[in-house]
C-alpha cells in the first residue's frame, strides 16, 4: 500500500509533465496553424520597397521567373500571386477603407481556407460580371447582403483613381472580426481588366511542412535576393510572441507542478517512515549502522522509482495518443467558446526527448525528496521506536 | 456533539507529527494552485490593460447605436444628467471626448484612407501615454487647427513637421468635410494597425471640420481600479438613459481580446486541473497512512462499544479542521509571495522581450492579487480534502475490530 502510494505519485508526476508539455504545445501548433492557413501561409514574397508604404507601384518584377523558381522547388505544396490594393469600398449607405486582395481562384484555394470560411454565397462561382467576396463583418457595417453591389475605389500604380462596381457573391467570416472588415476578396482577372496591366504585388506559399520552411525560406532567399522574401516568424511576430510567452509560462508550471510533487513525495514518505519506526528502531537496535539505514530507505526509494518510471511513461504516451487523435476540445472548459471553430480543438503533441527529460526530472526529484524522510529515520532512537505500537 | 468536537481537536493534536505533515500537504496544495492561477490571471490582466491602454480605455459611452453604426451622423452632445453622473463618481479619474471619423488624406497626388480622431491631448496621454509615443513635433494647443500624424503615413506621404496634409471626408448629416492643416507632430504606434492610419487633432477643430459642433462619438471613462470595473459599470447603467445612450465595456469593444483570452484560459484550466491530479494525490497520500497507522487504534474504540457514525463524524471533523486550518495557513503564506511577485513581476528572456516590447508592452509577467482565486481555490481544496476523507470512512465502515486491534 505504502509503495503504491509512492508509485503512484511517480507516475502521476511523470504523467503530469509529459502531458503538461505535450497540451501546451499542442495548443501553441494549433494557434499557429490557424494563422498560417488563413492569413499569413509559410512564406511571403513582395517587391523590396513593398513593405515600406505599401504602394502599389511595388510590385513584383518579372513575376514568371519567380513562378519557374518556385516550381522547380519540391518542398514548395502550393503558391498563389495577388494583387493588394488600399481603397475605399461604398455602399448606397457608407464607405469604408479597405485592402483589396486580387486572387486567382483556384490558386488560392490551395492556400488559405477563406473558401471554407463562406457563411453565404459560393466562392467566385457566381455567373455575374466582378464577383466579390466580404467579411461577414463589413458587410453589416455597410448594410449590405449578399447580391448587392457596391463600389471600389483605389489609385493604380500610376497614381490614376479607379473606380470599379462589384457584386458580392460570398459573405466570409474568419475567426478575427478585424480581418474581415477590413479586406475583400476579388478576382485578379476582373482587377486586371480595369487596371489594363498584370502586376502582381504578393507572392504567398505553403510548404509541404512547416519543417520545410526553414530550408525553403534559405534557399529562397539566396535565388530570390532582389526580393524581399519574409518567413512566418517574421512576417507574424505575434505567433513568435505567443510562443514565448508559453515557453516561460511552461517552465513556470513546470516547475509548480515539480515541486507539488517533491512535497507530495516529501510527506507520503515521512509518513511512511514513522509508520515504520518500530521496525527501524528493531533494524537499529540489533546493530544495523545509521549509514546503512539512510541507505536502506533511498535505495528503496529507487526501486520504487524504477517501477514508477515506465509505467509514468506508458500511460503519459497512451493519454497523448489518445487526445491527438480525437483532440481536446476546450469547449467543454471555455465559456463562450460554445461555437466549434478552427482552434478550439487542440492536439496535444510532444517530441521523444521529453519524455526522458521529464523522466529524468522526476526521478532526481523523487530521489531528493526521499533525503529529507531517511534522514528523519536516523534520528530515531531504538528504544523509544521499539516501544511504540 | 460538542463532546465529538472535543475529541476530534485532541486527535489532531495528540500525534502532532502527522497532524502537521497533513496540514503541510494541505497548505501546500493551497499554495501552488493558488500560485499558478495568479500567474495565469496576471498575464491576462496584464494583456488586457495593455489593449485597454492602446485605445479604447475600459468604458465607453456613445449614443445608442453608434457602436453598430460608426458614423458621424450618430454623435451626440451630452446631457448634463451624464456629466453628473461621470463628475460624482469617485472611482472616474477623468473622462474624454473624441469625435472620431474616417476620411481620406491627400497631398499631390497620394491618397490614403486614415482615422481622424478629435481629442483633448492632456486627457489623452494620460490613457493612451502618448508623450513617448511623440517623435518629432509637439503637441497642438487645444485651440489650434494643426494635427499629429501616426508615423506610418508621414512615410507614406514622406512627410515631416510643418508640411500640410488635405483631409476629405463627409461631415455632420451630409455636410462636406474638406480641410487642409499642417502638422505639428508624428507619433509612432506599436501597432501597425494604428501607425498607419491614424491622426489625432484637437477636437475643437475635429467638430468644426465635421461641422459638428460640440458634438462626440464617444466618452471615454478613465476609471482608477479595473477590478471593480463590474460594480462601476453597474452604477453607471442604472443612472444612464439608456435608450439614448450606449454603455460599453472592454469586453464589448475588443472581442477578439475576449476570445483570444477565453481560448487561452480554456487551456490554462486543464493545466491546473493536472496540478490539482498531483496535489489531490498528495493529500490522499497522507490520509492513507494516517488511516494506516491508526488501524489499532480505530479497533480499540470500536470494540469498547463507540459507534462507527459517530467516528466517522470525528474523523470527518477532524479532516475539516486540519483542512480549515491549513488554507487559513496557506492564504497567510501565499499572500505575500503573491504581492511580491505583483510588485516584481517575471521578466521574459531577451529574445521574448524584444518581440514584446517591438508592441509597445512590458515584457513582464506579474501575479494577480485577485482575491477571488484565494477563497476559490481554498474553497476546491477543501473540497479535495473531503473527497480524500472517503478513504478513512470507508475503512472504518468495513472495520472488524479484531482484526484491526491485531494490526
Amino acid at each position: 500500500m505504502r509503495s503504491f502510494l509512492v508509485i503512484g505519485s511517480i507516475i502521476m508526476g511523470i504523467w503530469a509533465g509529459i502531458f503538461v508539455v505535450a497540451f501546451c504545445y499542442g495548443l501553441n501548433k494549433q494557434r499557429t496553424l490557424n494563422s498560417i492557413n488563413n492569413y499569413v501561409s509559410h512564406i511571403q514574397i513582395h517587391h523590396r520597397e513593398y513593405e515600406k508604404d505599401h504602394d502599389s507601384k511595388y510590385f513584383l518584377e518579372n513575376s514568371s521567373r519567380i513562378k519557374k523558381e518556385l516550381e522547380a522547388d519540391k518542398n514548395i505544396k502550393a503558391f498563389a500571386f495577388r494583387s493588394l490594393l488600399n481603397g475605399m469600398i461604398s455602399s448606397p449607405i457608407k464607405s469604408n477603407g479597405v485592402r483589396i486582395i486580387g486572387v486567382n481562384k483556384n490558386e488560392e484555394k490551395k492556400l488559405t481556407s477563406i473558401h471554407s470560411s463562406l457563411v453565404e454565397g459560393s466562392y467566385f462561382e457566381s455567373k455575374r460580371k466582378n464577383p466579390i467576396l466580404i467579411g461577414e463583418a463589413l458587410a453589416q457595417k455597410l448594410k449590405v447582403k449578399l447580391r448587392s453591389k457596391i463600389v471600389l475605389t483605389f489609385q493604380d500604380a500610376d497614381n490614376n483613381i479607379i473606380s470599379g462596381a462589384f457584386r458580392i457573391c460570398g459573405i466570409f467570416k474568419t475567426k478575427y472580426s478585424k480581418y474581415d472588415q477590413g479586406n475583400i476578396f476579388i478576382q485578379n482577372s476582373d482587377l486586371q481588366r480595369l487596371i489594363k496591366s498584370e502586376e502582381f504585388h504578393q507572392l504567398a506559399l505553403l510548404c509541404n511542412s512547416l519543417d520545410d520552411v526553414d530550408s525553403t525560406y534559405q534557399s529562397l532567399k539566396n535565388t530570390l535576393s532582389d526580393y524581399d522574401v519574409k518567413d512566418w516568424k517574421t512576417i507574424a511576430p505575434e505567433l513568435a510572441y505567443a510562443d514565448e510567452i508559453m515557453e516561460t509560462w511552461l517552465f513556470l508550471i513546470m516547475i509548480i507542478i515539480m515541486l507539488a510533487l517533491i512535497f507530495g513525495i516529501i510527506n507520503t514518505m515521512l509518513m511512511a517512515v514513522f509508520e515504520r519506526r518500530r521496525e527501524l528502531g528493531m533494524l537499529m537496535a540489533i546493530g544495523m549502522n545509521k549509514s546503512k539505514v539512510f541507505i536502506l530507505i533511498l535505495t528503496e526509494t529507487f526501486f520504487l522509482s524504477l517501477f514508477g518510471a515506465p509505467l509514468g511513461m506508458f500511460l503519459g504516451a497512451f493519454t497523448i495518443r489518445l487526445t491527438s487523435e480525437t483532440g481536446i476540445n476546450l469547449a467543454m472548459v471555455g465559456e463562450g467558446l460554445r461555437s466549434v471553430g478552427l482552434g478550439n480543438i487542440i492536439y496535444p503533441e510532444i517530441e521523444a526527448k521529453f519524455y526522458i527529460f521529464i523522466t529524468a526530472m522526476v526521478f532526481i526529484f523523487t530521489l531528493i525528496a526521499a533525503i529529507y524522510p531517511s534522514r528523519k529515520a536516523l534520528k530515531l532512537k531504538p528504544t523509544e521506536a521499539i516501544r511504540t505500537i | 456533539m460538542k463532546m465529538i468536537f472535543k475529541m476530534a481537536w485532541r486527535n489532531i493534536w495528540r500525534n502532532k507529527r502527522r497532524s502537521i505533515i497533513t496540514i503541510s500537504s494541505i497548505f501546500f496544495a493551497i499554495f501552488f494552485a493558488v500560485f499558478a492561477r495568479s500567474f495565469q490571471i496576471g498575464i491576462y490582466n496584464k494583456m488586457i490593460a495593455n489593449m485597454v491602454g492602446m485605445y479604447t480605455g475600459y468604458l465607453q459611452i456613445h449614443q445608442n447605436g453608434f457602436w453598430e453604426e460608426q458614423s458621424i451622423d450618430n454623435s451626440f452632445i451630452p446631457d448634463q444628467t451624464v456629466i453628473d453622473i461621470l463628475h460624482n463618481n469617485k472611482d472616474i479619474i477623468d473622462y474624454n471626448e473624441r469625435l472620431e471619423s474616417f476620411a481620406l488624406t491627400a497631398s499631390k497626388n497620394l491618397t490614403k484612407g486614415a482615422i481622424i480622431m478629435g481629442v483633448n491631448f492632456d486627457k489623452e496621454d494620460n490613457l493612451m501615454d502618448l508623450s513617448p509615443k511623440l517623435i518629432s513635433g509637439e503637441f497642438p494647443a487645444d485651440t489650434s487647427a494643426s494635427m499629429l500624424i501616426s508615423e506610418g503615413l508621414a512615410s507614406f506621404y514622406n512627410m515631416s513637421v510643418g508640411d500640410s496634409l488635405i483631409l476629405l471626408g463627409q461631415g455632420y448629416h451630409g455636410a462636406s468635410a474638406n480641410g487642409i492643416f499642417p502638422i505639428c507632430g508624428i507619433l509612432k504606434f506599436p501597432m501597425p494597425d494604428l501607425n498607419g492610419r491614424l491622426v489625432l487633432m484637437p477636437i475643437k477643430a475635429t467638430q468644426e471640420l465635421y461641422d459638428a459642433s460640440e458634438r462626440l462619438t464617444s466618452l471615454v471613462l478613465q476609471i482608477k481600479d479595473p477590478s471593480k470595473l463590474n460594480r462601476l459599470k453597474k452604477y453607471i447603467s442604472k443612472k444612464l438613459d439608456l435608450d439614448k445612450y450606449e454603455l460599453m465595456d472592454w469586453k464589448s469593444l475588443l472581442p477578439e481580446m475576449v476570445q483570444t483570452i477565453q481560448a487561452d484560459s480554456a487551456g490554462g484550466v486543464i493545466i491546473i486541473g493536472v496540478l490539482y491530479m498531483i496535489i489531490s494525490f498528495g493529500i490522499l497520500g497522507t490520509l492513507l497512512m494516517m488511516t494506516a497507522e491508526r488501524m489499532h487504534e480505530f479497533g480499540i474504540l470500536i470494540s469498547v462499544g463507540m459507534r462507527k457514525s459517530k467516528l466517522i463524524l470525528t474523523l470527518i471533523i477532524e479532516s475539516l479542521m486540519m483542512g480549515v486550518l491549513a488554507s487559513i495557513l496557506g492564504i497567510i503564506g501565499i499572500s505575500p509571495v503573491r504581492y511580491y511577485f505583483n510588485r516584481h513581476p517575471i521578466r521574459l528572456e531577451a529574445q521574448a522581450a524584444e518581440s514584446v516590447e517591438s508592441y509597445g508592452f512590458e515584457p513582464v509577467i506579474p501575479a494577480s492579487l485577485d482575491l477571488d482565486i484565494l477563497f476559490n481555490h481554498a474553497g476546491i481544496v477543501l473540497l479535495i480534502v473531503l473527497i480524500c476523507t472517503l478513504y478513512p470512512i470507508i475503512t472504518i465502515w468495513r472495520l472488524k475490530p479484531v482484526k484491526a486491534m491485531r494490526a
